[in-house]
């Protein structure tokens, strides 16, 4: 048996479960006084408590995309040019999407007794519908095989050309939106009611909450993805390794 | 108009829970693969092919019970 | 630079017009579009009309489609990139020359479909110069885009369906703004249309800025 040529990725653990530990509480106490604390809107009745949730899925699932961009920004240039850039912009691509199709269907949920309707072209949904599938395309082209460096460069190159079309996206459907005086998330009625009081800290653990959870969720998807790089490399050699101590054993 | 409200909170936490258990059990399992691939590393250091028909112990080998070891790579 | 774009550009509308395979098979592509759209949006011009302009759109976003990945088929079979690689050419410069040359094809099949739209939809065409301004702006940042995620997708085995799934989210805006500004260029109104325009030019002129940096390191790699 030879000793292991390098140290797996298991430090930390502990800080990782205390962070894992912190994001449940905080999502658990965020839940308590949203479902059950807080008192209901005199507009929106209980269906406020939804946007106690949906403001913070949209929130990470924007932040997934600029650290996932920047990231790849980091990765491609040359001084500060490093595996984990790659992995980290990968990490956070995953957990974002996941966010962002929460972010739509939370949005949904909350529209349709709202408006009536189970989807409106509001700016901040076709944008994040977008971002949607931008993540969906950024996550494809980082399937594409290749080796680790080329997979990496060509993922970042198409992770900023993509990225940075999001704010013109978003400024092209707003102006287009403003023409139409339709229905909208950021409505200040909305905001006016339910800024304040319990209701405001509520929101703000709902924001802090399900971003410790994003950061939490990166970072196993992070070491999942290192441990599955390392799983190629060496998995091939210590499969033909095997083999000869099978076939002599035998 | 409750009924809107508890589906939202269960679609969030729901796949939120779903995709953590999955990260954690794909992370463990990729664990125990890399770290059977690392104890067992090259006996000797020659360059010679792998015997013909020498059958994958993959399932022998696993410690866990989902994945297969890197025995089974071809 | 100017010199190699100049160079593949050429190259490229040189096959295009012995083959003829732009005029043959992307152009009576987009007239089938124009046709399915009229089927599906029924035979009422009061329904078809109001939509020409974005209809029209949809039509050329699709067909940029067709005409990247020919710009790629034309180089040899799968080594596309070996090909251009090799060929000892400025890469921004081969960046230039292809999404020149797609964006020339693309203007030529605009005026064809504008004829088209004018034609099944009942489309009033008014307001010229904007119609022209969107479509040249327009017609740059989505060759510029296509060419690149192009790049990208040449030689790879799942390229037909990569291709479009890069490429057409990114060109959202182009397609939301060309379709306002020809709404109000349509409806009698060009003067609504500036800052549609300004639109299609800054994504434009971005996209082809990031596109002569990023074109040479995607074509090294794979």
């Amino acid at each position: 048996m030879s000793t292991p040529r390098f140290a797996l990725p298991q430090g930390r653990s502990r800080a990782l479960g205390a962070l894992g530990a912190a994001a449940l509480v905080g999502v658990a106490a965020t839940v308590w006084l949203g479902l059950f604390v807080t008192p209901p809107d005199q507009f929106m009745g209980n269906l406020v408590r939804l946007l106690y949730i949906h403001p913070p899925m949209a929130w990470v699932a924007f932040l997934a995309y600029g650290i996932a961009s920047l990231a790849s920004l980091l990765y491609l240039w040359p001084r500060t040019r490093a595996e984990h850039f790659d992995r980290l912009a990968g990490a956070s691509a995953e957990v974002g999407v996941v966010f962002t199709g929460l972010t739509l269907v939370s949005g949904s949920i909350w529209g349709r007794p709202t408006w009536g309707a189970w989807w409106v072209w509001d700016p901040l949904l076709t944008t994040t519908a977008l971002l949607f599938v931008l993540y969906l395309g950024y996550l494809a082209l980082r399937r594409v095989p290749g080796e680790f460096h080329v997979r990496a460069r060509r993922s970042a190159i198409g992770a900023l050309i993509a990225f940075v079309d999001v704010p013109i996206v978003y400024f092209s459907v707003e102006w287009w939106r403003s023409l139409h005086q339709a229905p909208t998330v950021l409505n200040p009625t909305t905001h006016k009611t339910y800024v304040h009081g319990s209701m405001a800290w509520t929101l703000l653990l709902g924001f802090v909450s399900f971003t410790l959870v994003y950061i939490w969720l990166m970072a196993h998807r992070y070491r999942l993805g290192k441990l599955e790089d390392l799983e190629d490399t060496e998995g091939l050699g210590a499969a033909l390794a095997e083999r000869r101590a099978e076939g002599e054993a035998a | 108009m409750n009924g809107y409200v508890e589906a939202g909170y269960v679609v969030v936490l729901g796949t939120l829970g779903t995709y953590g258990v999955t990260l954690v059990v794909r992370e463990r399992a990729a664990r125990r693969r890399v770290g059977q691939a690392v104890s067992s590393g090259p006996v000797a250091g020659g360059s010679d092919p792998p015997e013909a028909g020498v059958p994958a112990a993959g399932s022998a080998r696993a410690g866990g019970g989902e994945e297969t070891g890197p025995g089974s790579l071809p | 630079m100017l010199r190699d774009a100049v160079l593949v550009a050429g190259k490229d509308l040189r096959i295009e017009l012995r083959s003829r395979i732009g005029l043959n098979q992307v152009g009576p592509f987009a007239i089938a579009v124009l046709l399915l759209f009229g089927l599906a949006l029924g035979p009422d011009r009061a329904v078809l009309a109001p939509a020409s302009a974005g209809l029209f759109w949809v039509a050329v976003l699709l067909s940029t489609l067709l005409a990247v990945q020919r710009s790629y088929a034309i180089e040899s079979a799968d080594a596309a990139r070996d090909g251009l690689r090799l060929s000892g050419l400025d890469p921004a410069g081969i960046f230039l020359g292809k999404a020149g040359a797609v964006a020339a094809q693309l203007l030529v099949l605009e005026a064809g479909l504008t004829v088209g739209v004018a034609l099944l939809y009942g489309a009033h065409l008014s307001g010229g110069l904007v119609l022209i301004a969107a479509c040249a702006a327009g017609t740059l940042g989505l060759a510029a885009v296509g060419t690149l995620y192009g790049v990208v997708a040449s030689g790879l085995r799942t390229r037909e369906t990569l291709l479009p799934l890069l490429f057409l989210p990114v060109v959202a805006p182009v397609l939301l703004a060309a379709t306002k500004a020809w709404n109000a260029a349509l409806a009698g109104t060009p003067g609504r249309a500036g800052g549609w325009l300004d639109v299609l030019v800054v994504f434009a002129v971005l996209y082809i800025a990031i596109g002569t940096v990023a074109f040479g390191p995607l074509l090294e790699d794979g």
